[in-house]
């Protein structure tokens, strides 16, 4: 991870474009910084004008391209419908690239991305960064979501070597969660040996680590939760990890937001 | 009011607005976001004789206009901090107050003999009123004979070194207790800390916090705090520090109005980390 700092900037909303029912593709003009963000930073948006809601909400990163840094938003609550709102040529505050810890590939090595919802953002990046700058190995990305309508791989389909879908109303690809899914794909051989790379629901990630996903070189995570500073002062957005004494608290957004799985308490971690 | 240098105890000040204990962890986390250097002090969070690990389960909920927290004074602990968190701050260019926990006496004796010895430290706040502990916090804030004690042994043992109490607005009359800590020593009384909260979780349909009860900041508390400082201004001749929800340089107007010699930016820099320059801006001569 490079030591490079952060910075409020002032962008400029150059698109935002619905991809599915309750997600959007949105599109900021570039800061100079952002050039080396990395695979599982983000971005905090000042959402609204006045002091509602009061929070900045964090993003995660999943592109950067020569002018513009490019989130993918799901519409969940007050916050996030608020952005959605937000028009073309719109001025939105943004502080960046956050986060300590990012998805790293060692040279020539196989990855296996598994996304659920939005977690596809940090994954997309990643391949794409990596397809850019390093000689990766077969990129195989699995992706689940409730329906097939819900399901964004079109925007990502030539950033892998291939691409797996699960649905679990089984409207496309496979019909199950995508976890299901990945044993079925390792049972049947068809994913190569690498690294794991997951990012999406707690149940998600939790049911992964008891399944097979252990056969892998190793599992890195790259988590969500509620901010307040996104600098890693308050301690607000604090994760458990398993310890000698017991358990340590580390936080999501300066030292994560990429984790090792296995270092989670994930008995103690999104009650 | 104006940026100059003003005394509080015997420590001077470059101007009247600093960044209060919490929001910004050691401060040093925000250096790249706020001038350290061109505020009048930096409020480290509460620093305890050991170090602690805070709250378990969820420590943020944002509600209409605020936020609770229950981070529970997660810290290094003093000695770390001191080697390690305290040189950062002071070569980021800040002026450092640093907060201290008001835990068991033994420790907090142990606490204040560990900072006595700190050369470079010029001046402490007192967390008398921390809503998010079990032992000593806000309890020690709420009973004058605690109260009492625990400035009388902060004066005592850290001699020349500025004493801010910190007070906890979740008591029926605030202002004789700031009396009570000027009589006792105090150089100066920083109010408000948060007010006590909770929230349900409609889900399980139980309490949000592992620890039930959580503080309240944010604009939706500037009222309590304002009427606070007001308050305490009437009865105290040392300086009063007013905390509490300030969101904008008219916020910061109302309690230097009010009677504040200074104002504490917490809440506010998580959304508008720009506000305590742009309010020492608003001071300029």
């Amino acid at each position: 991870m490079t030591d490079l700092t952060m910075g409020s900037y002032e962008t400029e909303l150059l698109l935002s474009e619905k991809v599915s029912p309750s997600s959007f593709l949105l599109t900021l003009s570039k800061p100079d910084r952002f050039i080396d963000a990395m695979p599982g930073q983000f971005v905090s948006i000042k959402i609204g004008e006045g002091i509602s809601p009061l929070l900045r909400r964090p993003y995660s990163i999943m592109d950067i391209t020569k002018d513009s840094i490019v989130l993918l938003v799901r519409v969940v609550g007050k916050g996030s419908a608020l952005l959605a709102s937000r028009k073309k040529g719109d001025l939105i505050e943004i502080i960046g690239p956050l986060g300590g810890s990012c998805f790293e590939l060692k040279d020539d090595l196989n990855a296996v991305f598994i996304a659920g919802g939005t977690g596809l953002a940090p994954l997309v990046f990643a391949a794409r960064k990596w397809t850019k700058e390093k000689k990766p190995g077969e990129l195989h990305l699995l992706y689940g979501a409730a329906s097939s309508n819900e399901i964004l791989a079109d925007l990502c389909m030539r950033d892998f070597t291939e691409v797996h879908i699960a649905t679990i109303d089984g409207s496309k690809g496979f019909n199950g969660n995508v976890v299901e899914m990945f044993q079925d794909l390792s049972e049947r051989g068809v994913l190569p040996e690498g690294q794991l790379f997951s990012c999406g629901p707690v149940g998600m990630v939790k049911a992964l680590l008891d399944s097979n996903a252990a056969s892998f070189i190793d599992h890195h995570t790259s988590l969500e939760a509620v901010m307040a500073c996104g600098v890693g002062a308050c301690r607000g957005c604090v994760v458990p990890l398993k310890s000698k004494n017991g358990i340590e608290y580390r936080s999501v957004c300066g030292d994560g937001t990429v984790f090792r799985a296995e270092d989670i308490d994930w008995k103690r971690w999104g009650k | 009011m104006k940026n100059k240098n003003f005394y509080i105890g015997n420590t001077i000040f470059k101007n009247p607005v600093f960044l209060a204990s919490g929001p910004a962890g050691y401060g040093i986390e925000y250096r790249d976001l706020i001038n350290l250097e061109k505020l009048g002090a930096v409020v480290t969070k509460t620093i305890s004789l050991m170090p602690k690990e805070g709250n378990s389960g969820t420590r943020l909920q944002e509600t209409e206009a605020g936020l609770l927290n229950s981070v529970g004074l997660e810290n290094v602990g003093a000695r770390c901090f001191f080697e390690e968190k305290f040189p950062e701050l002071l070569n980021a260019g800040a002026k450092p107050v640093v907060s201290l926990a008001c835990e068991g006496k033994e420790e907090y004796i142990s606490l204040l003999e560990i900072t006595s010895k700190q050369k470079k430290v010029e001046a402490v706040e007192l967390n008398l009123s921390c809503p998010n502990v079990e032992e000593g916090g806000m309890a020690v804030g709420t009973d004058p004979e605690l109260l009492r004690w625990y400035i009388t042994k902060a004066k005592l043992i850290l001699g020349n070194i500025t004493v801010l109490a910190k007070l906890t607005p979740n008591v029926e009359n605030i202002s004789s207790l700031a009396v009570v800590s000027e009589r006792a020593g105090a150089d100066g009384i920083t109010a408000i800390n948060t007010l006590l909260g909770m929230d349900i979780n409609l889900k399980s349909g139980g309490p949000v916090f592992d620890r039930v009860v959580a503080g309240l900041s944010g604009p939706a508390i500037m009222p309590v705090a304002l009427r606070a400082v007001w308050e305490i201004a009437q009865v105290v001749r040392i300086p009063v520090i007013g905390v509490g929800g300030i969101s904008s340089v008219e916020d910061s107007a109302k309690f230097f109005a009010a009677g504040a010699a200074a104002v504490q930016i917490g809440t506010a820099i998580f959304y508008d980390p720009g506000l305590p320059e742009r309010i020492v801006d608003s001071l300029e001569v």
